[in-house]
């Protein structure tokens, strides 16, 4: 039994993984996206804010 | 418009404007975003010739549309700031570059998943799917090109002229069903008033379109902020930011 019959009880039927593969794909890609955004927000403030306070120093 | 463009060049301004869009892209995004995939995933029925299988193209035709788009305006940016010394240009030509390429990735592998079930087979060296491939491939080059150097003005030069020179890959890929027997089907859209969809699957598909479009803006407009950050720490609009930030 093939992994695409084996999971062909969810939406979609016999091509279920296909799509939820494509869509977790995706979902997984983008989300890396948002979070490197995030990391780099906090990660530049923390260094410019060092940066100054060794400056001020 | 050229005097807004002349003010938008300014790195305060440009990251203040950045500032105040941002919401006005992340809320389209989540809206269109939510409509266009309980639209496709839901309310669009299963196609003729493909059945469910056909629910792919609601993400791998907007990724694979946006791999383009990005790469021509990472290109524009690029030669922009090569021409008119537009440090701005630069900064959107540089955060492009990873949303291009991630939107490239997903086209491919969206393709190849619903390539195994269609076609038999994940890939082929087809020419849509070779020269979306070589897309990619621009993408990390220009990506490695602009980190390989310290100095961001060299490192831009240097990644602009690689991103303008790839432009001939985008007509390649674009045309590519047409100028070659390939594998991957023809453009849906020949004829813009008479498309080859019905309206219950094409609406979905435009909602999912502008969604990525969105979505490409809300990451450049975050990323470009930062990068502007970075770029123009020594003055002082950026140390009162940051220190405005911590207190």
């Amino acid at each position: 039994m093939s992994l695409a019959e084996t999971l062909s009880f969810l939406p979609y039927g016999q091509y279920a993984l296909y799509i939820w593969l494509s869509y977790g794909l995706t979902f997984i890609l983008i989300l890396g996206l948002f979070v490197r955004a995030s990391i780099n927000y906090k990660k530049i403030r923390i260094q410019l804010k060092n940066k100054y306070a060794r400056e001020n120093d | 418009m050229w005097k807004w463009i002349q003010k938008l060049a300014s790195p305060k301004v440009f990251y203040e404007t950045t500032n105040k869009l941002i919401p006005w892209f992340f809320w389209p995004f989540i809206v269109l975003i939510i409509i266009g995939l309980y639209w496709g995933l839901v309310l669009a029925p299963a196609d003729y010739q493909q059945g469910e299988s056909f629910r792919i193209i609601y993400i791998h035709v907007p990724s694979a549309w946006m791999s383009m788009l990005v790469y021509f305006i990472m290109a524009v940016a690029g030669g922009i700031g090569l021409i008119w010394q537009i440090k701005m240009a630069e900064v959107v030509a540089k955060v492009s570059a990873p949303i291009g390429a991630t939107f490239t990735l997903i086209a491919l592998i969206t393709g190849a998943v619903w390539g195994k079930p269609m076609w038999g087979t994940w890939w082929v060296w087809d020419a849509r799917l070779t020269s979306e491939l070589i897309l990619l491939f621009l993408y990390l080059a220009y990506i490695s090109l602009n980190n390989a150097f310290d100095n961001p003005k060299t490192a831009a030069k240097a990644s602009s002229i690689l991103a303008i020179v790839g432009l001939v890959n985008l007509p390649i890929i674009h045309y590519s069903v047409k100028w070659w027997s390939t594998l991957h089907q023809g453009s849906m859209f020949n004829d813009i008033s008479n498309p080859s969809m019905h309206p219950d699957m094409l609406w979905p598909l435009f909602i999912m379109v502008f969604a990525f479009q969105f979505l490409y803006g809300v990451l450049a407009l975050v990323s470009a902020r930062d990068e502007v950050l970075v770029r123009e720490q020594n003055s002082r609009w950026v140390r009162s930011i940051v220190m405005e930030e911590q207190s």
